[in-house]
């Protein structure tokens, strides 16, 4: 990364801030956050220019709602050729012409949206009252239909049927026996009931309906006054005709969408564009005469920048690298570079943070440990296999963004998983064994052989921690930082140390090495207090032991395997002790199915966190911000 | 199998079942905390991870206990 510094007289500003744009490599910063080398006043934007970026951003956001109305735009193989057509125009093209999209689509796509959406409620509605109609119109049938008479139907509760005696009574009292009530429990938990009773009547009996609080069946308004047999009928045959309105209002608005999308979408695109270039002018420092544009971007693109900038503005424009002191660099934006088979890893390292500029990038470090891990603790053929299936279909269906990364990552630990399923002899557990009478490479994972299991575990464990240690030592040697270098080395040599006299007491290494052990226990505690100053005394010596648990935290290796082998392991036994073969064969491919899962989702973060938390903890130095260079949107 | 053998093994379980129970009680804590904050900061989705998995070692160090114990068991048989 370098800053540059970008000088031109005051009339090239657009064209340079759009030749900017249109390359898309650097990255502006505001001009009074460089610091006293470089002190100027930030550029104010005039009236005409504040009244047309509120004009743009107004017109961008009635493009993005009419867009939202229409159906999304199929891509089509030129969109880029005019997309870069588009972003020829004027700032005036691009407005006069938003605003005539606007004024010929938006009324059509509008009242076709409303009308879709009404069509899709009276759907719902009418849905809705069909069901219940339907549920009283057994009632409806045996009553006549009377000229000066109501008919009101009502959907009690069956626990509180009884109400109906109520009612009854309170109807005789008011009708003088000139009503008809007919009830029936229509389901387990609801009591339909009609009442007819006379049209005059009607004020009363509803102030009684609603005293009781019993909820009648309300009719839609269009449909009120109908009888029941009559609404009924109407209902199903506007239902009937719904969708084929819905479909034709679909149809329209599919048309105007072919009619328009693609040229909303462009101008959305292109007038966004103008957007942030109107709002960077505010990141510019100018003089009376000229503007002054400080920037971090790529090295490497220096040359080609001169070149455009030369090209679309001419040679009223200057561009130079600024001097920069190391910590100034420190605040350099950030863009990973790795080769392509480990880029997918890079948004697990910028899950945490990304690595501060000039430091080291773990990416490729995690790109080949962490699968590994991830292989060690799952290591069955079949889960592997399986894995591997599942993120191929994975990836043809994401093209692009985290899901893809994730799924290229999961390619490479299943096929670790498979590698370590041969090694250990698992194929569902120990099915394959005796299936096929798959053997196992290297050993198998099971109690008899735990103690190697935990012993190879702690052995990754350390090679893992020590190299964490080397690089940081590195790291320190490189940013001459003495108190980063004194306690680094502190942990390496105490873990040393520690694993020494451990090696010694349970007798793989002569007693007569216990001397320089605890020599070297001194030293490394010593180093590694130091820089804490007084309190280092006691913090030291629990750094040490912290970096002795960092590396028994690698026991999970084997541990979590373990439990995944024991599972598959219940699964096949299930299915051996099952009467009914189909049965067991159920039971046993869906625990199956459970500790692949588990066994997915807990291996990729078990690995993670061991990276995260044991391995990067000894030199990664992260605090890095993303590069943003400044840039068109693309459609 | 005697009772010296009988309580090693209890105590094997109680080695891994009480430090699974303190790592649960963490990552409860931690979760429900760490849940919270997701929702107003996505962007801290790592972050959280790492200090969800932290007491995990609680219960891979219990493990290791249980297992040095069930091996002493071994040697002993």
């Amino acid at each position: 990364m370098t800053k540059v510094q970008i000088i031109g007289s005051k009339g090239k500003l657009e064209a340079t801030l759009r030749a900017l744009q249109r390359l898309g490599t650097v990255e502006i910063k505001d001009v009074t956050e460089h610091g006293p080398a470089l002190v100027l006043p930030r550029m104010t934007l005039d009236q005409a220019v504040l009244a047309q970026r509120e004009e743009i951003g107004l017109l961008v956001t009635r493009l993005e709602s009419l867009g939202a109305l229409l159906p999304p735009l199929a891509k089509t193989a030129d969109l880029s050729r005019l997309y870069e057509e588009a972003s020829l125009k004027s700032t005036e093209e691009l407005v006069a012409e938003a605003r005539r999209v606007l004024s010929e689509a938006g009324p059509r796509a509008q009242s076709l949206a409303l009308r879709r959406d009404e069509l899709e409620a009276e759907q719902a509605s009418l849905t809705r009252y069909h069901a219940t109609l339907r549920r009283v119109m057994p009632l409806a049938a045996g009553i006549p239909e009377l000229g000066g008479y109501e008919t009101v139907a009502l959907l009690i509760e069956r626990r509180s049927s009884g109400v109906l005696d109520l009612i009854r009574q309170q109807l005789n009292a008011l009708t003088g026996d000139h009503f008809e009530i007919n009830a029936q429990h229509v389901d387990q938990e609801t009591t339909a009931a009609i009442v007819v009773f006379p049209r005059e009547q009607s004020a009363q009996v509803n102030a009684l309906l609603g005293r009781e609080n019993i909820s009648q069946l309300r009719l839609p308004k269009e449909l009120a006054g109908v009888s029941f047999k009559e609404a009924l009928a109407t209902m199903a045959a506007r239902l009937a005709a719904i969708p084929g309105e819905i479909e034709r209002v679909r149809e329209e608005l599919r048309r105007l969408g072919e009619e328009w999308a693609l040229w909303l979408a462009l101008l959305r695109a292109a007038l966004g564009d103008r957007l942030r270039g109107i709002e960077v002018v505010g990141q510019v420092g100018t003089t009376r005469y000229a503007f002054v544009l400080v920037g971090w971007m790529a090295r490497r693109d220096l040359g080609a920048l001169k070149e455009a900038l030369a090209a679309a503005v001419g040679p009223q424009v200057l561009v130079g690298e600024l001097d920069l002191s190391r910590e100034e660099m420190k605040r350099a934006p950030v863009a990973l570079a790795n080769p392509r088979p480990v880029r997918p890893f890079e948004f697990l390292v910028a899950l945490v943070a990304l690595p501060r500029y000039g430091a080291l990038d773990p990416t490729p470090l995690m790109a080949l440990f962490m699968p590994l891990f991830f292989g060690l603790i799952l290591g069955d053929v079949a889960y592997g296999a399986l894995l591997l299936i599942f993120t191929v279909l994975l990836l043809r269906r994401y093209r692009q963004g985290p899901l893809r990364s994730l799924s290229q990552v999961m390619i490479v630990c299943g096929l670790w998983s498979v590698v370590f399923g041969f090694l250990f002899g698992e194929f569902l557990g120990s099915f394959g064994y005796r299936a096929f009478g798959l053997k196992p490479l290297w050993m198998e994972r099971s109690g008899e052989t735990l103690m190697s299991l935990l012993v190879f575990a702690v052995a990754v464990g350390v090679a893992h921690v020590m190299l964490g240690l080397v690089l940081g030592i590195w790291e320190a040697v490189q940013a001459r930082s003495r108190r980063e270098l004194s306690e680094r080395l502190g942990k390496f040599i105490a873990l040393i140390a520690l694993f020494w006299l451990l090696a010694i007491v349970a007798e793989r290494l002569p007693r007569e090495l216990s001397t320089p052990a605890v020599v070297a226990l001194i030293v490394g505690v010593a180093l590694l207090s130091a820089p804490m100053g007084w309190l280092g005394g006691i913090l030291g010596p629990i750094e040490a032991l912290g970096a002795l648990g960092n590396v028994l935290s690698y026991l999970r290796l084997a541990a979590i395997g373990l439990s995944s082998f024991y599972l598959a392991e219940v699964a096949n036994q299930l299915y051996g002790m099952a009467t009914n073969a189909a049965v067991g064969a159920i039971v046993a491919v869906l625990l199956h199915a459970l500790n692949l899962a588990l066994g997915i989702v807990s291996s990729t973060i078990q690995s993670l966190r061991l990276h995260y938390v044991e391995f990067f903890t000894k030199f990664y130095d992260s605090g890095g911000e993303p590069f943003r260079p400044f840039k068109q949107s693309g459609v | 199998m005697d009772l010296g053998t009988g309580l090693l093994a209890i105590g094997a379980g109680l080695a891994v079942g009480l430090a699974a129970l303190a790592t649960g009680w963490a990552q409860a804590r931690i979760g429900s905390a760490g849940a919270g904050a997701l929702t107003e900061k996505p962007e801290l989705f790592g972050s959280i991870l790492i200090m969800l998995a932290l007491p995990e070692t609680l219960v891979i160090l219990g493990f290791a206990v249980a297992a040095m114990i069930i091996l002493l068991l071994k040697a002993g048989a």
